[in-house]
């Protein structure tokens, strides 16, 4: 029992034995190469290959059998010649493609470039004939060069220019060091006589000058640099364009990571497209974001992947609806980015006034309020009596970068011998109506302990509602001769200009320490000399219990005089393990006091 | 050496005569040329025919038809050319000369 394979020899069809295929494959290769050199070697191999075809199939008809077998192959092979019989019969016809088997003695190698074998300039493969190893270990140290040292390529450029390229056959199995006579022709004198004279070519070729060996290598440079690209340019191409996939999909998750993160945590932060859509239209705009964008990416990716993997191109029909649905999703985001602008188009106030108690000294110690002011909503949703009883949330600015900034004050001389708090509140809106309902759906936590004015970072935004360019302007009236003192965190938010730094004693200032101005006949000025009060030593308790305003106010009278912790945490909340001791939690990791 | 090389050439010389004289009997296979070459003994394996053939081919000695076969490939059959009767007619009387050549050569040697 033996296997067998089928064959094609020029349109007929055979069975064939393993063993035998592999006989009459060796013996076509023989003869393919015999006549390589030959004008007519397609012609007169394809002769060659019918009559075999012919002969078997004669056999197989004669022995009424199915399967060619090696007998029948060494038989047709027998009635064909050998290759050894062609040469004498050819010996003295042909001495043009044989002359030049004679140039070198077998074994003998020399350095060649190799043309058949070469990812560049047949460099690495010619020295591994040359050394009779596999080219492999070359070009690895080739590499391994160019990496380390950079001198892989200077040594190359210069082995391509100098190694001759192995161009006649004689070149070639020289190269390989092949025994010429391998074949069993005969030598003889008129062989001889032309072998001289190729040694006499080869010393010419040799020989020649430097030009024209570099003038050589330009040519076979951009002829390799043609073949590199069909060939190891493909790999690198294909990796750049699975860099591009991959870049495409990562843009496709971190546009959905994106999104959804707006999704579940939205309104906790400023960032579009939340905070200027209206909020019954939000999911809309999301999905019209996501659409525009993921849509370029899935294009590119399905581009590239056919162009280089001829993986199956997108159908005309697909790709028109794709475009479609990205038009369409452009068309809605326009139109609702239209409708956000008109919410833009009017704007409106309204002010109101509160009256501060006179502080007995009459100074008063401006303050950013560090408390996080949390809705009964917020409180809820971060679980605030659950995981952070007794700690402070402190607020940080740096998480409000993005939000334009909504607080400004302003402060003047009192008419009347107490302060006073004017809170002018404006936004815009479709109309004046609107504009005004927007103001008043708005929160300012101001607070007054003593003679400590706590302000409050941002003006607050009611029921999640769409940004409307809220803001509040706080003009501050204190009495004349009244004194004011102002660190530089709570002066970024002051209109007046006031150097605080300047108006402390000594240099390197942090920009808690307070600066004491004294409200003069001309306004603001710096007050010195007299006897200046750390503020931040006597602020430790606050109350931000506004109404429904929850629980840092409860947290925080237990922490008065106690010496509290401090636990850095992240935007993201997590849960700190409960603590004995009142703690105070800093978002972000800036020091408070 | 040099004898094994004289053969090869003397049959050389003769090969191409020989071939275009079996083709100019009329229409034939390659196979049928062997046939013939080797009742002559003057060729042993076919293989040697082909490069001959074509050559002769190329030069316009030979033209070919396509015939359908029976058993197997479509088979290439040969006929003279008018250039090759006329190369032909050239070689029959060279070689009466060298026939005539050799044969006095010979004569006298026994």
């Amino acid at each position: 029992m033996n296997k067998t394979i089928i064959i094609n020899i020029n349109g007929t069809v055979f069975h064939i034995e393993e063993q035998a295929y592999e006989l009459l494959k060796e013996y076509m290769t023989d003869v393919k190469r015999h006549f390589f050199n030959s004008a007519d070697s397609l012609e007169i191999t394809t002769d060659i290959e019918n009559r075999l075809a012919e002969m078997l199939t004669e056999i197989l008809a004669r022995e009424g059998r199915q399967a060619v077998i090696d007998q029948d192959v060494a038989w047709v092979i027998e009635q064909m010649g050998s290759v050894k019989d062609f040469e004498t019969a050819e010996a003295e016809e042909e001495p043009g493609f044989i002359h030049n088997e004679f140039t070198t003695p077998a074994g003998n190698r020399r350095l060649f470039r190799d043309p058949e074998d070469h990812l560049v300039g047949g460099v690495c493969s010619g020295i591994a004939n040359y050394f009779d190893i596999q080219a492999v270990w070359i070009r690895l140290f080739f590499t391994v060069a160019f990496v380390f040292f950079g001198t892989g390529l200077f040594l190359y450029i210069i082995l391509w220019i100098i190694v001759p390229k192995a161009i006649s056959r004689a070149d070639k199995m020289a190269m390989k060091g092949e025994p010429l006579d391998l074949q069993g022709f005969k030598r003889n004198f008129e062989a001889e006589l032309s072998s001289v004279s190729e040694r006499i070519a080869g010393l010419k070729h040799d020989g020649r000058p430097f030009v024209y060996k570099t003038r050589d290598f330009v040519s076979d440079f951009f002829h390799h640099l043609f073949v590199f690209f069909g060939g190891a340019g493909k790999v690198l191409v294909k990796l750049l364009g699975i860099a591009v996939i991959m870049a495409c999909v990562g843009g496709i998750i971190a546009v959905i990571v994106g999104l959804g993160a707006t999704w579940f945590f939205g309104g906790d932060s400023f960032s579009l497209p939340d905070n200027f859509f209206n909020y019954e239209h939000i999911n809309q705009v999301r999905a019209a974001v996501a659409l525009i964008a993921i849509i370029p990416f899935t294009m590119i990716i399905i581009v590239v992947s056919s162009a280089m993997f001829s993986t199956a191109a997108i159908s005309r029909s697909a790709g028109i609806t794709l475009l479609v649905i990205w038009l369409s999703s452009l068309a809605m985001l326009g139109y609702h980015a239209a409708r956000a602008a008109a919410e833009f188009k009017d704007s409106a106030s309204f002010t109101q006034t509160i009256n501060l108690k006179p502080s007995k000294n009459q100074v008063y110690y401006l303050q950013l309020n560090d408390a996080m002011f949390l809705t009964h909503d917020d409180s809820v949703r971060l679980q605030i009596k659950d995981k952070f009883r007794n700690m402070i949330l402190t607020d940080d600015e740096d998480r409000h970068e993005l939000e334009p900034r909504s607080v400004h004050i302003d402060i003047e001389r009192s008419d009347v011998p107490y302060p006073v708090l004017v809170e002018e509140f404006s936004a815009r809106g479709y109309d004046y109506d609107g504009a005004l309902e927007n103001a008043r759906n708005t929160r300012y936590m101001f607070v007054q302990q003593d003679s400590v004015l706590k302000f409050d970072r941002r003006l607050r935004r009611l029921n999640n509602r769409s940004w409307h360019n809220e803001e509040v302007r706080l003009t501050l009236r204190i009495p004349l001769n009244a004194t004011v003192m102002v660190n530089e965190k709570i002066n970024r938010y002051i209109s007046n200009y006031m150097n605080v730094y300047e108006c402390l004693p000594g240099d390197d200032h942090k920009s808690t320490e307070m600066a004491p101005f004294v409200m003069t006949e001309d306004g603001l000025k710096c007050k010195v000399g007299e006897g200046i009060v750390d503020a931040t030593n006597t602020i430790d308790s606050m109350d931000t219990n506004h109404d429904g305003g929850v629980d840092a106010s409860e947290i925080l009278k237990s922490t008065v005089g106690a010496k509290a912790d401090t636990i850095y945490i992240d935007d993201t909340i997590q849960t700190p393990k409960p603590a004995k001791k009142p703690v105070v939690i800093h978002r972000r990791h800036r020091m408070v006091n | 050496m040099l004898v094994e090389n004289t053969q090869t050439q003397m049959r050389k010389g003769i090969l191409e005569y020989c071939i275009l004289c079996v083709i100019a009997k009329g229409e034939i296979y390659a196979s049928d040329i062997i046939a013939e070459l080797k009742k002559a003994q003057l060729l042993v394996v076919e293989g040697t025919l082909y490069p001959l053939l074509t050559r002769l081919k190329n030069n316009g000695l030979l033209s070919y038809n396509w015939v359908e076969s029976t058993s197997g490939p479509p088979r290439k059959y040969y006929v003279l050319s008018e250039e090759g009767k006329q190369v032909l007619t050239h070689l029959d009387k060279t070689w009466q000369e060298l026939a005539f050549a050799v044969q006095t050569s010979i004569e006298g040697r026994k």
